[in-house]
């Protein structure tokens, strides 16, 4: 094994392995504990104020809290695949005051950089702590899961871990129950929908780009590996390796060609998935029908609006606001207002659809408006900096269409 | 007694919902009066103090209340009395259109138009024009049914 590596010879764009030097949050979190280690680290040195965390209440149930109380992160570890939550959405302009750290899957770090753009937070003072991120579930269908595949009660769960391509729970018996994923998905049960079309597996545009992919078999469950990705990482490590929090060394080339290998597998799963459900539709009349029939069970609760992580317009917008009943005969303004708003800033995270009472398909429909728009316009929203092309002053700001970061189309 | 479905669609004429800018296209509907050009009554015209004025919300609610198509006109590219208004009308058009393909109209339903305010027989000829191609199109999917 190499030498442990110093926190001044860190740089953005290197690839380590790191894992929590104690052996309490080891024991913690998933994968050494690194992520929670270095939340930890921030929050005890005063790098941030504040850490945005899931609370948990269960295996299935978490909500999103801001804490300054380090027992409170620690508290927090774990991968919580069956918790689906955007933490994006609750970075607002009233509610981030100061420095923000938090964990982020890939959707998550996208909202954050495009809420960034929309001005509901400042992207100088929030650390965002990217997870690699296969794919997560519906608490409602892990339920059924377990009662029709595992035949095992809710109760019993202790913990669960995605496992090279299987779901394994772990019972508090000290049991495993493995099941792969394929065979879930082949019944419609296992990941989101979202999930199994996502295209950004590893959180590049996030400070740190964390996970167990690529962590050499020694190491399998003890190690987390971790791109740096920013001057903000930078600091977030060399902080958590100061502060005694974490240790890191250089991760060697098969690690590295292994993480790779995992996310174009991953990739290439997502790019064959959405060839089954973006099936095209006819020019004309027919896609009308399509997209009024799976509208027409919509109550306008306006649910998917409010949890949508890219939308940062608040109580007076625009979809809300002019909408009547009246004038939504066949399809009502709401919505066309969100296929506009959606068709550049659409991240797919499949928020409304978790929400939606009337269980309609909503990120399907919102993704039908982006992928072309983006297409074209060769913009990947979250990804870069550059300006949503629907800002643009003039029509020749979207030519230098390059990029977008958009490569992975 | 209650008119066919049949005869309403023979009485059907297109009605066009049109945002003019004050600047260039307004007058120039002026000028078509003045200079006598013929055209038909399908346009309902609202002016607007440039045509970037024109949010995606106007051009839904027209074509929610029954509007067979939207046509938005404005000022030459360069002659914006407010320096690129246009220009961002542009790029607003190119998305509202995209999104109304996708969503199954026909991309001749929503249309742009530059128009000066000198140009009464072009913008004539561009109601017209646009009249004739609805026309030939039908009635728009979105129309409620009962407005004529």
């Amino acid at each position: 094994m190499s030498e442990l590596k110093a926190a001044a010879d860190i740089k953005v764009g290197d690839r380590l392995l790191g894992w929590a030097a104690s052996e309490d949050m080891r024991s913690r979190g998933a994968s050494g504990g690194l992520v929670t280690a270095v939340l930890a680290a921030a929050l005890e040195t005063g790098l941030v104020d504040r850490v945005l965390i899931l609370k948990k209440v269960s295996e299935f149930e978490a909500y999103p809290v801001f804490t300054s109380d380090v027992q409170e992160v620690l508290e927090s570890a774990g991968s919580m695949h069956s918790v689906p939550v955007n933490l994006a959405r609750c970075l607002k302009p009233e509610t981030c005051a100061g420095k923000i750290a938090l964990p982020a899957k890939p959707c998550d770090a996208r909202a954050v950089v495009e809420r960034a753009k929309r001005n509901a937070l400042s992207p100088e003072g929030t650390y965002v702590i990217g997870l690699n991120c296969g794919g997560t579930m519906h608490p409602e269908k892990v339920r059924k899961m377990l009662e029709t595949v595992y035949r095992l009660g809710p109760e019993e769960i202790a913990g669960e871990e995605i496992v090279k391509g299987k779901l394994v729970f772990f019972t508090k018996d000290g049991k495993e129950h493995a099941v792969p994923i394929d065979d879930l998905e082949a019944e419609e049960l296992g990941r989101r929908d979202s999930c199994r079309c996502c295209q950004v597996k590893i959180p590049t545009n996030a400070d740190l780009a964390c996970g167990n992919w690529g962590v050499p078999g020694d190491l399998a469950g003890r190690g987390t590996f971790v791109e740096v990705m920013t001057e903000k990482g930078v600091n977030l490590l060399k902080n958590a390796v100061n502060s005694g929090f974490v240790e890191l060394m250089q991760a060697d080339e098969r690690g590295i060609s292994a993480r790779e290998k995992v996310n174009k597998v991953m990739l290439g799963m997502s790019e064959k998935r959405k060839a089954e459900v973006f099936v095209p539709i006819e020019d004309g009349g027919e896609r009308f029908e399509y997209f009024r029939k799976e509208l027409e069970n919509c109550i306008h609760c306006g649910a998917c609006k409010e949890v949508c992580p890219v939308c940062t317009c608040g109580e007076d917008s625009k979809c809300t606001f002019y909408s009547s009943p009246a004038d939504s005969y066949k399809i009502s303004l709401f919505h066309l207002v969100r296929f506009l708003h959606l068709s550049d800033s659409c991240i797919g995270c499949g928020q409304c659809e978790d929400v939606c009472p009337a269980e309609i398909p909503l990120t399907r429909l919102y993704q039908r408006f982006a992928v072309p728009v983006q297409k074209e316009y060769r913009y990947l929203p979250g990804i870069s900096d550059r300006t949503p092309p629907f800002f643009a002053l003039k029509p020749e700001d979207n030519e230098e269409k390059e990029g977008g970061g958009c490569s992975c189309r | 007694m209650e008119p066919e479905k049949n005869e309403i669609y023979e009485a059907w004429e297109p009605k066009i919902v049109m945002f003019c800018c004050n600047w260039c296209s307004y007058a120039g509907a002026d000028g078509a009066g003045i200079g006598r050009f013929q055209q038909p009554a399908s346009m309902r015209i609202i002016r607007v103090m440039c045509s970037s004025r024109v949010d995606p919300v106007h051009v839904f609610s027209a074509f929610l209340e029954g509007a067979d198509a939207v046509l938005i006109t404005g000022c030459h590219l360069g002659d914006c009395h407010y320096i690129n208004g246009n220009e961002k009308t542009l790029v607003k058009f190119s998305f509202m259109r995209s999104m109304l393909k996708e969503l199954g109209l026909e991309e001749e339903r929503l249309q742009l138009n530059w128009i000066s305010a000198s140009e009464g027989e072009k913008f004539a000829e561009v109601v017209r024009k646009v009249t004739e191609q609805v026309r030939q199109l039908g009635p728009s999917v979105l129309k409620p049914e009962g407005v004529a």
